[in-house]
């Protein structure tokens, strides 16, 4: 076989292998026994901060107003009927949203953290996407920096007067993407490759998921705006409910 | 012994393999029949778990039970961290849920496939490695270095994944045989706190009253070809996702009325079945988790 074949055929088995091996894009869950024990308790500990935080601030809200609960209870519910369902997909594979950018620019960061815990245990319950001993870890990437990242690059777009709606789409647009690589960094913490160690493994899981992870990323970003739009033409009232939009 | 392991290691995977190509050819031979069943099946993945789950003959075991030994089994998995343990724990956990629970094989298979597609891409990320030499028993040329694999990673992959299905299928046994209700109830016991318990009660109801009514808006949506290509559907399924959440913010006020008028006061209390914890079932659970240890001990 010539050198020129020999590539040729390299990158077309690669292409099939990457192509056709991933019929389903879901969001990145860590199925259930995937990381060793060392890196669940670890990923659980980091989480934990940013779960108490969250959960003070939910506290301080129903404290001082207890009708929030059901306001707060509907954006979950929201959270993981987005998450769960089948978003339009131009390859006619089955994909999901995340669903926490657009929680995190509605709700704010502190009360997605909660939420979104809360969602990754249904989700493993009702859905059986992730699991109980990687919650910690689900929760870091998907609850936890997501969510901050969308809404740091939210606020930041704000502060830079970018059009609005182009500021929504890079929030969720780069949140799904850093979700992305927070996940694949954590695989390869706990997987590092034999030859190049953990950048070299981090660099596989970044591979090997782009193909699904990169068009999610682009049709979560488009149908937040969307959603957002729709919003902001229907809802001014019930946005100003729940703190999107300042009033006056 | 270790390439018999690997040998019905890949058979089940094939049969799981098979088992979600069927059920992804099913849902397109519905789809030509115009969506006449579409509305039971929209979310089966979704309703179908809590559905069998209240279906299940060993539902009226005491759920505190059933957690516990599904959180020891899963934990046991991970943390012995070893072949023959998770072939036990694949093996006994299906004749728990299937045998025992009456669970009919394919709707087990199927909810055991469903995290398949990660499973096996990151399974492929473990086993195949790169290099600027040639070297293990299979590799690759891409022109600027070598993909590489050797007997060792491809069986550390087959293991890893074998761990993955055992722990997968001791989550199975909670979720395919405990009602999310009495899992929270489980939770309640476990002192996790009172709002907590109270907003996982309420987003558990609340999501299935959002998908009655999302099912609703896509149908609508539907009959009027709002989902014919894909720019179509992009703002379709904003106008219906963005509807959706307006609505039900609207109701939010209403449901909280409606509790207050049956005196709500910061509490939700639900009617639970008085199930016993009964020592012909803490018996041998016991002798199954020392099985376990002494498997490990034994294979170590």
């Amino acid at each position: 076989m010539k050198k020129s074949h020999k590539i040729i055929l390299s990158i077309i088995t690669l292409g099939v292998l990457f192509w056709g091996s991933t019929p389903l894009a879901q969001a990145m869950h860590i199925m259930e026994g995937y990381l060793p024990p060392k890196y669940c308790i670890i990923w659980g500990v980091i989480s934990l901060p940013f779960l108490a935080a969250g959960w003070f601030s939910i506290k301080k809200t129903l404290a001082e107003h207890r009708r929030s609960i059901t306001i707060l209870a509907i954006a979950g519910a929201f959270i993981f009927v987005i998450s769960s369902l089948k978003i339009p997909s131009v390859t006619g594979s089955c994909s999901h949203m995340t669903g926490t950018g657009l929680g995190a620019i509605l709700f704010g960061a502190s009360s997605v953290s909660i939420l979104g815990f809360i969602v990754l245990i249904f989700q493993a319950i009702l859905l059986a996407h992730g699991g109980l001993t990687t919650l910690g870890a689900n929760t870091f990437s998907m609850a936890i920096a997501g969510p901050i990242v969308s809404i740091g690059i939210y606020k930041l777009c704000q502060a830079l007067k970018v059009n609005k709606y182009v500021g929504i789409f890079l929030a969720a647009f780069i949140g799904d993407l850093f979700t992305y690589c927070v996940t694949s960094v954590q695989l390869a913490l706990a997987y590092p490759s034999a030859q190049g160690g953990v950048a070299a493994s981090a660099i596989k899981f970044l591979t090997v998921f782009a193909p699904t992870q990169l068009p999610l990323a682009i049709v979560e970003g488009l149908l937040t705006v969307l959603i957002i739009i729709a919003l902001e033409t229907y809802a001014t009232t019930e946005l100003t409910d729940i703190g999107f939009v300042k009033e006056g | 012994m270790e390439k018999w392991i690997v040998l019905s290691a890949m058979f089940l995977l094939t049969i799981l393999v098979f088992v979600v190509k069927r059920r992804n050819g099913r849902r397109h031979g519905e789809r030509a029949h115009e969506h006449r069943h579409s509305f039971g099946h929209k979310h089966g993945g979704l309703i179908s778990i809590d559905y069998l789950a209240y279906s299940s003959k060993i539902r009226h075991w005491n759920p505190t039970f059933k957690v516990i030994l599904s959180v020891l089994t899963i934990i046991l998995c991970i943390a012995l961290n070893n072949v023959y343990v998770s072939i036990v724990v694949i093996l006994a956990m299906a004749y728990l849920v299937i045998k025992v629970g009456g669970l009919a094989l394919h709707d087990y298979l199927s909810v055991l496939a469903i995290p398949l597609a990660f499973i096996l891409i990151s399974i492929f990320a473990i086993v195949i490695d790169f290099s600027d030499q040639p070297i293990g028993i299979y590799h690759l040329y891409l022109g600027f270095g070598y993909l590489y694999t050797t007997m060792a990673m491809l069986k550390y992959g087959v293991f890893l994944m074998l761990k993955v299905i055992a722990a997968i299928s001791g989550l199975q046994l909670m979720i395919l045989t405990t009602p999310s209700s009495e899992v929270i109830s489980v939770m309640k016991k476990a002192h996790v706190p009172k709002d907590f318990i109270a907003l996982m009660n309420m987003i558990y109801r609340y999501i299935f009253i959002l998908l009655d009514v999302f099912a609703k808006m896509k149908n609508s949506a539907e009959s009027r070809l709002g989902y014919r290509d894909f720019k179509t559907s992009c703002y379709t399924f904003g106008g219906v996702a963005s509807n959706m959440l307006v609505l039900s913010l609207k109701k939010a006020g209403a449901y909280y009325d409606a509790m207050e008028a049956r005196c709500y006061d910061g509490e939700l209390m639900f009617l639970e079945e008085d199930k016993k914890v009964e020592i012909r079932l803490i018996v041998p659970a016991a002798v199954y988790v020392l099985c376990l240890l002494l498997l490990w001990y034994l294979t170590r």
